[in-house]
C-alpha cells in the first residue's frame, strides 16, 4: 500500500517537473512574439532601452508606429501586402494543384522514372537553399521569373519536395479499388482525379496548404534575391527597408509591421489547424 | 443483360513487380508469386486457356481457393486487368481493348469501394451523372434501387456512418442503378460476419429475380457458389477444373479436387482397388467389397476402365452407420460434433479421417447426446453414391 502511494507521489512529482520544464520552453518560444507585440506599441527610443518592459504612459506610442510603418518611405506598404498576397496565393495554389497530381501518378505507377522523381523530391528537401540561391537568382532573372506573378514557379520548385512527400504518403493509403470503381462508373483519369481522388485528399491539401502559406508568406531571402526590389517588395522586404536617410532604423515601426504581417498567418493557421492533425494522422492508418 | 464469351483467355504476370493495370498502365502492388502457378517464358501464368460462354441473364459463379485466378478473370472481364491472350466478347463485341467505362458493366468490390466524401445518394447517382442522365431520372432510379435494397433511410448519410452490411448494399445499389449489361461481383460478402452473409446471400437471390442482367460472381465460399449460381466454374491454379450446374458438380465431380471442394463437410476419400469379376466392376475398401450401381457400371464399361488402384469418394451424408449390412467398414470415433439435428462423427478408418453425418432422430435415445471417443462403429454405403477417381490423374473414371 505504502509503495503504491510512493509510486503515485513520484508520478505526480515527475508530472510537475515536466509541466514546469515545458512551460519554460513554451515561454521561450512565445517570448519573441510577445516582445514584438510589446515593442510595437512603444516609442522608438524606448525599444532599445526598455525592450522587455510593458509600455507605460511615458513609453507608449499608441498607433503611431503602425501609421508610421505603413506610410514610411517611398514604397507603399499596401503594394507590398498585395505582392505578398499574390505570391502566397498563386504559389500555394500551384504547389497544391501540381504536387497532388504528381503525387497521385508517382504513388500509382511503379516505374523507375517515378522512383527517380520521388527520390529527387525527397532530395530537394535536404539541399539547403543557400547552396542554390546564387545560381537560382541568375536563372530566375534570365527566365523572367522576377515578378510576383512568375516567382510562384520558383516556389513551386522549392515547395514540391515536401508537398509530394506528404501527398504520396496519403495517396498510398487510399484503397485502389475506389479508383477502379470510378473507372468502371465512367471516369477517365482526369475525372477520377478531380471527382474522386482530390476530394479524398482534402485533409492533406489543407495541411500542406497551411505549411506552404506560412513558408511563402514569411519568406524573405528568396524574393529578396529574385524580385526586382525597386519594383516589387513583399512584406518582409518592406520591413527590411524601413530605414531613415542615414540608415537609422525605426524599431517601433518595424515591430508594428512585423506584428501586422504575422496576424494573417496566425489567423489562417488557427482557423485550419485542426485539419493539420487530421492530415498528419490520415496517412498513418489505412482507413 | 448480355451474353459474355471468353475464348482462350490467358493472363501472364511478368516476373517483375508492378503489373496490375491502372489508368497509367501499371500499378504499385504486384500480385504475389504463387508457387503452384505455372512458370512460362513471359512470367507466371495466372489464368490458363479460360473458355466459357455465359448466356444472357445467367448467374455464373467463379469459385476456387485463394490464388486460383478467379478474381483475375473477373478483373479481365471488367477491364481492370489486361488480357494477355484470348478474346473477350460482351454482347458479341470484342472488348479486349475497350476501357472499363465503355464496357457497360458494373462491379461490386469486396471492400465496397464507396466514395467516402459522397453521401449514399451521391454514391449511387455518380455513375448516372457521369452519363449525363437527367436529374429527375437519376432521382427516380436511385430511389428505386434504394427501396429494393432497403437503404432509403440512409440516402443522406456518408458511408462512414453505415455498417458493413449497409455499405455493401450501397455498393450493390451503385452497381444496379445503371442497369448494366453485366454485373460483376468480387467476393462481395467476404467482409461480412456469418449471419449477415447469410442474410445478404438471400438478398442477392431476391435481387437477381428483380433485375434483368447477367451476373458473374466470384467467391471462395462453396456454399455461396452452390446457392447462387446457375452454373459454377471451379478453378484451381489458374485452370478451370469443371463447369456445371451445382447439382452436376455435386453429383458428378470431374476430379478429386472438385469432389473435395464442393460439399460441406467435404467428401471422404479411401484408397481402394477396382476389380472386374466378369463384366461386373467391384471396389474393395479394406475388407469390404462394394458393387457400383448399374449406371456406373455402364459408364465405366463404356470408358473401358481397367482394374486398377483407385481413390473412392463418398459424401458424409451418403454413409450409413449400421452393424447390419453385408459389407461393413469399421472405425473408431475421434471426434463427435453435436450439430443439433445431426451429429458429425469423425472416424479413424483405415488410417484416414472419415466424416459421417448421422441424423439424431435416427439414433437410439442414449446415442443422441453424442458418441464416446474411441468407440468402435461400423458403416456402409450404397454402390450408387460412390465416386471413383484415378490414382494418377485424379480424374473421375466415369467421365
Amino acid at each position: 500500500m505504502a509503495s503504491k502511494q510512493e509510486t503515485l507521489t513520484s508520478e505526480r512529482r515527475h508530472k510537475t517537473i515536466a509541466s514546469v520544464v515545458l512551460s519554460i520552453i513554451c515561454i521561450i518560444y512565445v517570448m519573441p512574439i510577445v516582445t514584438v507585440v510589446i515593442n510595437s506599441f512603444k516609442k522608438n527610443t524606448f525599444v532599445k532601452t526598455d525592450t522587455f518592459a510593458l509600455p507605460n504612459a511615458e513609453t507608449a506610442a499608441g498607433w503611431a508606429n503602425f501609421i508610421k510603418g505603413m506610410t514610411f518611405g517611398n514604397y507603399p506598404f499596401m503594394a507590398s501586402v498585395a505582392n505578398s498576397v499574390i505570391i502566397t496565393v498563386i504559389s500555394t495554389f500551384l504547389i497544391l494543384f501540381f504536387c497532388s497530381m504528381a503525387a497521385w501518378y508517382i504513388a500509382r505507377v511503379n516505374s523507375k522514372f517515378c522512383k527517380v522523381i520521388y527520390y529527387l523530391c525527397i532530395f530537394s528537401m535536404v539541399v539547403p537553399f543557400q547552396m542554390v540561391m546564387f545560381t537560382l537568382s541568375k536563372t530566375a532573372d534570365v527566365l523572367k521569373l522576377n515578378t510576383p506573378f512568375t516567382i510562384p514557379i520558383v516556389y513551386l520548385g522549392f515547395g514540391a519536395g515536401l508537398a509530394i512527400f506528404m501527398f504520396v504518403g496519403f495517396v498510398k493509403s487510399i484503397p485502389i479499388e475506389i479508383e477502379e470503381a470510378a473507372s468502371i462508373d465512367g471516369c477517365g483519369p482526369v475525372r477520377t482525379f478531380f471527382r474522386v481522388v482530390l476530394p479524398m485528399l482534402k485533409p492533406t491539401l489543407i495541411s500542406v496548404g497551411i505549411l506552404e502559406v506560412m513558408w511563402v508568406w514569411n519568406d524573405y531571402l528568396l524574393p529578396y534575391l529574385v524580385l526586382d526590389i525597386n519594383k516589387y517588395r513583399t512584406i518582409p522586404i518592406h520591413i527590411q527597408y524601413l530605414k531613415g536617410s542615414y540608415g537609422t532604423v525605426d524599431l517601433g515601426a518595424t515591430m508594428a509591421l512585423i506584428l501586422l504581417s504575422i496576424i494573417p498567418v496566425i489567423v489562417f493557421y488557427l482557423a485550419l489547424q485542426k485539419y493539420i492533425i487530421k492530415g498528419v494522422a490520415a496517412g498513418a492508418v489505412k482507413g | 443483360m448480355a451474353e459474355v464469351s471468353l475464348k482462350h483467355i490467358e493472363k501472364i504476370y511478368p516476373n517483375i513487380e508492378g503489373e496490375k493495370k491502372h489508368f497509367f498502365g501499371k500499378k504499385k502492388d504486384a500480385p504475389k508469386k504463387k508457387s503452384n502457378l505455372k512458370q512460362v517464358d513471359g512470367g507466371v501464368l495466372a489464368v490458363e486457356d479460360f473458355n466459357l460462354d455465359i448466356a444472357d441473364r445467367e448467374f455464373i459463379v467463379l469459385v476456387g481457393p485463394s490464388g486460383c485466378g478467379k478474381s483475375t478473370t473477373l478483373r479481365m472481364v471488367a477491364g481492370l486487368e489486361e488480357i494477355t491472350s484470348g478474346e473477350l466478347y460482351i454482347d458479341g463485341k470484342l472488348m479486349n481493348d475497350v476501357a472499363p467505362k465503355d464496357r457497360d458493366i458494373a462491379m461490386v468490390f469486396q471492400s465496397y469501394a464507396l466514395y467516402p466524401h459522397m453521401t449514399v445518394r451521391e454514391n449511387m447517382a455518380f455513375p448516372l451523372k457521369l452519363r449525363n442522365v437527367p436529374k429527375d431520372q437519376i432521382d427516380k432510379k436511385v430511389e428505386e434501387a434504394a427501396s429494393i435494397l432497403g437503404i432509403t433511410e440512409y440516402l443522406d448519410r456518408k458511408p462512414k456512418a453505415l455498417s458493413g452490411g449497409q455499405r455493401q448494399r450501397v455498393a450493390i445499389g451503385r452497381a444496379i442503378v445503371r442497369e448494366p449489361k453485366v454485373l460483376l461481383m468480387d467476393e462481395p460478402l467476404s467482409n461480412l460476419d456469418a449471419k449477415l452473409r447469410n442474410q445478404m446471400r438471400a438478398e442477392i437471390i431476391k435481387l437477381r429475380q428483380r433485375i434483368d442482367t447477367t451476373f458473374i460472381y466470384v467467391t471462395h465460399d462453396q456454399t455461396e457458389a452452390m446457392t447462387l449460381g446457375d452454373r459454377i466454374v471451379i478453378m484451381r491454379d489458374g485452370v478451370v477444373q469443371q463447369v456445371g450446374t451445382p447439382q452436376e458438380l455435386f453429383d458428378h465431380p470431374a476430379n478429386l479436387f472438385v469432389a473435395g471442394f464442393i460439399g460441406v463437410p467435404q467428401m471422404n476419400f479411401f484408397d481402394a482397388k477396382l476389380t472386374k469379376d466378369g463384366d461386373i466392376y467391384k471396389v474393395k475398401v479394406g475388407d469390404a467389397t462394394f458393387v457400383p450401381s448399374e449406371a456406373k457400371q455402364k459408364r465405366l464399361a463404356a470408358k473401358g476402365v481397367t482394374p486398377q488402384d483407385v481413390t473412392l469418394g463418398i459424401r458424409p451424408e451418403h454413409v450409413t452407420l449400421t452393424d447390419d449390412a453385408p459389407e461393413l467398414v469399421t472405425g473408431t470415433v475421434d471426434v463427435s460434433e453435436m450439430m443439433g439435428s445431426s451429429i458429425h462423427l469423425h472416424l479413424n478408418t483405415l488410417g484416414k479421417d472419415v466424416i459421417v453425418i448421422v441424423q439424431t432422430q435416427d439414433l437410439k435415445e442414449e446415442k443422441r447426446g453424442g458418441f464416446k471417443l474411441g468407440e468402435k462403429v461400423s458403416f456402409t454405403f450404397g454402390g450408387d453414391v460412390i465416386h471413383l477417381f484415378g490414382k494418377d490423374d485424379e480424374k473421375n473414371l466415369e467421365f
